[in-house]
């Protein structure tokens, strides 16, 4: 994995920057949040062991002290509320999930406390508090480890939900989260983007405003690609392959945040192309997806010459045996097919597909740690 | 307002609640009150009891059934009208009701009509008390006993054990989950499980005995303000009115009026009658204003939808 994916959030510069992995940004924010503020707390099962969140936290108990990285029961439900009334006396914590799985256990204090306290009491309260959950995915994460449900937390007003897709994200939006903004974020971790290496900008991190953006990570006129967290990597991917087998010209769209979509990036980018692709890592029913088209419907139908295609998983819960799981998520081959056949309007558009069956190739290298 | 001792101050404060309640019920029918209302009457005493050692800025959080707590932890009344009638004058701009009453300036952070939902955020903000060295504040939790059934009840008791956490779990038991009694729901006997924990317990009958709740609550307070570690009370009390709603159900078959008369006939509010005329005339002359300012305040409008979500 010595591949260096050089993205740089927010614009289409190639310029030489530091390359750091998905890991070194999230303990690179998890660490400088501590330093930087008294008033962080690191909690979660696990922040404090030798494997530290998939070395997001790793050493930061020994280097903070217990009391303000500690581990925790395994009760999710009244973690989450003791995070919320911490939060309400001062506080900022910082809960971490392994899995996006089991926060589903803390579905009552995220939805019914963390997202309405503010609206529920006329403005009264705030709850300044960060969740970090982790996707699964690969060497038979199954179906109660792998679950994507960005759309199950954006479906909720009160509550901010980001996806990000690279370091350069996470650098901005992590610590703009902690120290500027005073309601509760979901943050939405991809497992397999942890040991990928990305090109960033450190200094164009301090973010001039809210960095729930949507972002332009490749410029194109012949289809928009809109795409979250590990997708926008496969987009940019199957938009690499087009170009050159197939003189296809993609614009990709991360969309970084998933409960605050930027409207007006997505439209303007296909009132240039008038055609649109949405790959979300999940389901495609009631989600980003389902979500993307409501925006396109409502806002400018006329802008789009074909029909919309959405690219997601299978929907079924997510199976163990590898024949099944390659066939439940998204390959590099179809995704980069769809594209092709949206484009050109044929389904037999001859366009190489690539030679890696997908993307999934770095997945099946991936055994762990999990 | 000068009280002769501490125990007609008490008393009034108890009755201020009551009679708030009354006047409550007197305007439902009436619809100006356009949301559920978990009423105290008969529980007054608890809330009063234990507030009265509590300083503005120990935080105390609570269930659906708040009045009581909110007035007695010394929420605006007027406010609380005005939130009931859904106007923006309302200490939660009308968006909250009578289940979500809030006055964080006197240190009531907030009624959730999820059932021990704030139970964890009662030891999230003792968390932070010892965290952040508030060496002086004391945190409250308040909940029935239908909360005691709940994970997120076990939860807390857990972690505030194990952090020794300056948290009084205050367990006011009014008998019923709802309609149901605690013995067709638990297992398991509720304080002994509590002293597993290493909590310390303590347990009260006389719920009604607002002198008695004040003796040993405040007892706890100081202890818990030393130690910086939680303890446990229950209370035991009695609703007299239904669950939801302003009305009696004793023809529902769940309970008996007998249990009621057994209660009332050691009310304080109900045999003190000297001291009831004493203090309903003022009482009931700022009820009033506190209706009228409701009655004629605005309504949140279309600006106040959206504000506040995130």
């Amino acid at each position: 994995m010595s591949t260096v994916h050089t993205m740089i959030s927010g614009t289409e510069s190639q310029s030489v920057g530091e390359a750091m992995t998905y890991r070194e940004a999230l303990f690179q924010t998890m660490r400088e949040a501590l330093r930087q503020h008294p008033n962080v707390i690191i909690m979660g099962q696990g922040v404090d062991d030798h494997k530290g969140i998939f070395g997001s936290t790793r050493g930061l108990a020994q280097e903070f002290g217990s009391e303000r990285v500690f581990d925790t029961p395994l009760a999710e439900d009244g973690m989450t509320g003791i995070a919320i009334g911490a939060a309400l006396n001062g506080l900022y914590p910082i809960q971490t999930h392994m899995r996006v799985d089991f926060a589903l256990l803390a579905m009552n204090q995220i939805i019914n406390l963390a997202a309405k306290y503010k609206y529920m009491f006329g403005g009264r309260f705030e709850v300044p508090m960060l969740i970090r959950m982790v996707i699964g995915r690969s060497w038979g994460q199954g179906a109660q480890h792998s679950q994507s449900l960005q759309a199950l937390f954006a479906h909720i007003p009160g509550l901010t939900v980001i996806m990000p897709a690279n370091p350069q994200s996470v650098l901005e939006c992590y610590p703009y989260a902690i120290s500027k903004y005073r309601s509760p974020v979901i943050s939405i971790e991809h497992r397999l983007l942890y040991d990928l290496k990305f090109r960033v900008d450190q200094a164009s991190t301090e973010a001039k405003g809210p960095p729930w953006t949507s972002r332009k990570v490749r410029s194109g006129r012949g289809v928009t690609i809109v795409a979250t967290s590990i997708m926008v990597l496969e987009a940019l991917r199957a938009a690499e392959h087009l170009a050159r087998a197939g003189g296809i010209d993609c614009e990709v769209i991360d969309l970084n945040c998933v409960s605050h979509p930027d409207k007006a990036v997505i439209l303007e980018s296909v009132e240039k192309t008038g055609k649109l692709l949405v790959a979300d890592t999940s389901w495609q029913a009631y989600g980003v997806c389902a979500e993307v088209c409501r925006i396109m419907c409502e806002h400018a139908p006329s802008a789009l010459k074909a029909p919309v295609v959405t690219v997601g998983m299978q929907p079924a819960p997510c199976p163990t045996a590898k024949t099944l799981e390659d066939l439940f998520y998204p390959s590099l081959e179809a995704l980069t097919d769809d594209i092709a056949k949206l484009v050109t309007g044929e389904n037999n558009h001859g366009i190489p597909l690539p030679d890696e069956h997908s993307f999934a190739d770095v997945y099946k290298r991936f055994k762990g740690p999990f | 307002m000068d009280f002769p001792n501490l125990y007609e101050e008490l008393f009034y404060k108890a009755l201020r609640i009551r009679l708030v309640e009354e006047r409550i019920i007197e305007l439902y029918p009436s619809d100006k009150i356009q949301s559920p209302v978990h009423l105290s009457i008969g529980q007054e005493a608890v809330a009063v009891g234990a507030c009265q050692s509590l300083k503005p800025t120990d935080l105390l959080f609570c269930s659906y059934r708040s009045h009581a707590f909110y007035l007695a932890k010394g929420g605006n009344l007027r406010e609380m009208f005005a939130e009931l009638y859904g106007k923006v004058t309302g200490c939660c701009e009308g968006k909250g009701g009578s289940m979500h009453l809030a006055a964080p300036e006197v240190g009531l952070m907030g009624a959730s009509a999820m059932v021990a939902s704030t139970i964890p955020h009662a030891v999230g903000a003792a968390l932070a008390a010892k965290r952040l060295k508030k060496d002086d504040q004391v945190i409250v939790a308040v909940f029935g006993d239908g909360a005691t059934d709940e994970g997120a009840y076990h939860e807390s008791l857990n972690f505030a054990a194990l952090h020794k956490l300056p948290v009084i779990f205050l367990f006011e038991n009014n008998g019923f989950a709802v309609h149901s009694r605690i013995v067709s729901r638990h297992a398991f006997q509720t304080l002994e499980h509590v002293r597993s924990y290493g909590i310390p317990v303590s347990h009260l009958s006389d719920g009604h005995d607002f002198m008695k709740v004040h003796e040993v609550f405040s007892g706890i307070v100081t202890d818990v303000r030393q130690t910086r570690s939680p303890h446990l009370i229950e209370i035991q009390t009695y609703r007299y009115r239904e669950h939801v709603g302003v009305n009696e159900d004793y023809d529902a078959g769940y309970r008996s009026r007998e249990e009621l008369e057994g209660w009332k006939a050691k009310d304080p509010l109900i045999l003190d009658q000297e001291l009831v005329a004493k203090y309903r005339p003022a009482i009931l002359e700022e009820i009033h204003g506190a209706v009228e300012f409701a009655e004629t305040s605005p309504w949140p409008d279309k600006e106040h939808l959206l504000t506040d979500v995130i």
